[in-house]
């Protein structure tokens, strides 16, 4: 069965696109179909462009009221159950507290404590005020982002555009966030690596394989935008009560039915450090965590 | 005003994600569990045996097996066997002097195929098998249907399966005779666990007409015969080693006699590069026929009653070492070999009481295949 | 009662393992080839020929293969 792969650019990140076929043409159509989709998402809920609805939400902090369409609403009221359950470390209203931490500035520099203080009223999305069809920040400087939502999102709708097309056999790979469809055409499931969190020239690159078939996978990590200072890392994973970086995982893995849960389970055990197994335990997914020391823990740990 | 959310429970986020648009769960759009890529594969067997010390028979089995979706719910498959034996036939005990030991030569050829249906929650299958030898011809049809559960973790199955036969000897022997078997089959399959799957199937066959061999001396078998075999098998993965264990049961109860324990074990070791190396063990146990009699030949022959020395109906112990050696390769194609060494011998019949005076029986094949799927 | 016995045996061997039956995205390990039972038919249709031609019965794997003359 022929295989078409298409890689691609969004997001600020790579992506890729792997499906098993009989049509080879009808395969094409369904990953353009779920290119256009991911690029699309990423216009509407982009921090970093102004003609984005989290753009308009940002602007009208402190003001009225901003109409939203039924997508936003149920991403919102996403977030929202990911606040409840990560009790408040998970929070879309935490973005703001990027302008005191820049991970791109050399050297390395910790900020201030009284930034970090003046940002933290900003922060609450119990103040957030939600409707069916509109949402309000009542604060000025307030702003949302679906920073460990959005693109988990776009992946499940991008395998379900690709299944919709009789697709059976696909990966949707945005950024290390992974969605498969069955698995591969000669019946063997996906094979994926997760990435070493401390790669070095005497280590593997992955620290653990993964199967998957009609499942999905999101890695959260330690290393994706970080920092070290006196041998001490600061990652970009920031525990919204406190402003600061959550320090326990080096990475989290988490095996699920949807992206969109992969994703944020794996995000909100990053946030709750030790409390991350008792969480993962009650979702029903598998999780692979690499501890501080190194060590490999979780359902999926040999 | 904020309403506050209270989610709790296992799969809370689950459900919150199912409410997104245009997110669900995988295979909720895709009720087919028809298979939807085509498989050829190409077999080699060479088979030989021994008994006594002396080079017995010999079978060159070259075959042929395909399965080709035609729709997205259709499926066929069929295969064809061709058996090219060479050799003397099995001698029915150890009197090698003046014992049948003449060449045969005889050829066998074999196809069925079988059209299967798949619906939401069921399959039915429709097939036919039709084996020609020199003296023996065969003609079976089979239906069955299968259906799962929603979660597809149990499958249940259920078949039939009608033949008639017909052997006609050269020798007069068998003259136009026939035989007539039914069977039918009751199964379930269970995924009990991620990493284990457990099937256990009854068979049922209730057969008449010509059984006995036309070829053995003195040998006249009953005109009906019951078998019930009771089969059950179970794959265990595990995940850190990449090994599976395979491992099978049967019980079976045969109107002949020959009631059997079978029990064989097989790990499936997964290595790099698509390698993957099986080593298989078979233990097999049988009583004799209750119309079976050991040398001399003739002795308990009473007349119009039935008699066979044929040592496949005495009481042994078989054991079969194996192993499979196979390769995965780009594109889908996959090669393996299988070596396996087989014995027979009545010291090895379980609790003894083995049939006595009987040669044990050596046989040993070598199976090289070649698949690829499309 | 021995064949009794062996059945609750096996049984009881089943019993051992836990029982959880896994969600659609939980099957990875089953998609593999050597976790199904009925992979290679080709196989054993040869070893249960085999078999069935050098001992006194054969059956539990299926139906429908039709007769030959060599048992």
């Amino acid at each position: 069965m022929p295989r078409v792969r298409v890689s691609f650019r969004a997001m600020a990140a790579e992506h890729e696109i792997v499906v098993d076929h009989d049509d080879e043409r009808g395969a094409r159509e369904a990953i353009d179909a779920a290119i256009a989709d991911v690029r699309r998402i990423e216009a509407k809920f982009s921090r970093y462009r102004d003609d984005s609805v989290t753009g308009a939400i940002a602007r009208a902090a402190g003001g009225a009221p901003v109409a939203i369409d039924d997508e936003t609403a149920a991403l919102l009221a996403y977030a929202a159950t990911c606040h409840a359950l990560s009790e408040g470390a998970f929070d879309a209203t935490s973005g703001v507290l990027r302008r005191a931490w820049d991970f791109r500035a050399q050297p390395p520099r910790l900020p201030d404590r009284s930034a970090i203080a003046a940002l933290l009223p900003l922060v609450d999305w119990t103040a957030v005020e939600r409707t069916p069809t509109t949402v309000r920040l009542p604060r000025p400087g307030m702003q949302l982002d679906f920073g460990g939502i959005g693109k988990e999102y776009a992946a499940d709708r991008a395998a379900g555009l690709i299944a919709a097309r009789g697709v059976r056999h696909a990966l949707v790979n945005l950024g290390g966030d992974m969605r498969a469809i069955g698995g591969q055409a000669d019946g063997t499931p996906w094979r994926i690596g997760i990435r070493h969190p401390r790669p070095g020239p005497d280590r593997p690159a992955a620290i653990a394989w993964v199967e998957l078939a009609d499942a999905a996978l999101a890695t959260s990590g330690d290393y994706e935008r970080c920092f070290e200072i006196d041998g001490v890392r600061y990652s970009h994973i920031l525990d919204a009560r406190t402003g600061w970086p959550v320090r326990h995982w080096q990475s989290v893995s988490v095996l699920a039915p949807l992206a969109v849960v992969a994703g944020s389970c794996a995000t909100i055990a990053m946030l709750l450090c030790e409390r991350a197994p008792a969480f993962l335990a009650g979702q029903a997914v598998a999780w692979l965590g690499v501890d501080g020391a190194g060590v490999l823990r979780g359902t999926l740990a040999p | 005003m904020a309403a506050t959310e209270r989610v709790a429970g296992p799969g809370a986020l689950v459900a919150a994600a199912l409410a997104l648009p245009g997110v669900a769960l995988s295979p909720a759009a895709q009720a087919q569990s028809a298979p939807d890529a085509a498989f050829v594969q190409f077999k080699y067997l060479d088979y030989r045996d021994w008994q006594g010390g002396g080079r017995r028979m010999r079978v060159d089995s070259p075959g042929f097996y395909a399965v080709k979706p035609l729709s997205d719910s259709l499926v066929v498959e069929g295969s064809l066997v061709y058996d090219g034996m060479s050799g003397a036939s099995p001698l029915y005990f150890n009197a090698l002097s003046g014992a049948s030991g003449e060449g045969v030569r005889d050829y066998r050829t074999a196809g069925d195929a079988k059209v299967t249906k798949y619906f939401e929650r069921f399959a039915v299958g429709v097939g036919g098998a039709y084996s020609h030898e020199r003296d023996y011809i065969s003609r079976a049809g089979t239906v069955e249907v299968r259906a799962w559960t929603q979660d597809r973790n149990r499958t249940y199955a259920f078949a039939f399966s009608g033949a008639a036969d017909r052997i006609h000897t050269e020798s007069g022997a068998a003259d136009r005779e026939s035989k007539y078997v039914l069977d039918f089959l009751a199964g379930v399959t269970q995924v009990v666990n991620p990493t284990l799957i457990v099937q256990s199937n009854v068979t049922y066959s209730r057969g008449h007409g010509y059984f006995t061999d036309p070829y053995k001396l003195l040998d006249r078998r009953p005109d009906h015969r019951r078998v019930l075999a009771w089969l059950t098998r179970a794959n265990q993965h595990f995940p850190d080693s990449g090994g599976t264990l395979k491992a099978a049961y049967r019980y079976l109860d045969d109107s002949f006699g020959a009631d059997s324990h079978m029990l064989e074990a097989a790990w499936h070791q997964s290595l790099p590069q698509g390698w993957s190396v099986t080593p298989s063990l078979r233990y097999l146990s049988q009583k004799a026929a209750w119309f079976f009699y050991g040398p001399p030949v003739g002795s308990g022959l009473r007349p119009g009653q039935p008699y066979t020395a044929d040592a496949r109906l005495s009481a042994f112990g078989a054991l079969t070492p194996g192993i499979l050696v196979a390769k995965q390769l780009d594109d889908g194609w996959v090669v393996d070999l299988k070596v396996e060494y087989y014995q027979q011998k009545s010291s090895w019949k379980l609790g003894g009481e083995g049939s006595e005076g009987i040669l044990p029986l050596s046989a040993r094949w070598i199976q090289l295949g070649v698949g690829r799927s499309f | 009662m021995r064949r009794l016995s062996i059945a609750l045996a096996a049984a009881l061997l089943c019993g051992c393992a836990a029982y959880a039956p896994p969600q659609a995205w939980e099957k990875q390990y089953l998609a593999r080839p050597e976790m199904q039972f009925d992979y290679d038919r080709l196989d054993a249709k040869n070893v249960q020929h085999v078999y069935v031609s050098k001992e006194g019965a054969g059956g539990g794997y299926g139906v429908g293969g039709g007769g030959c003359g060599c048992n």
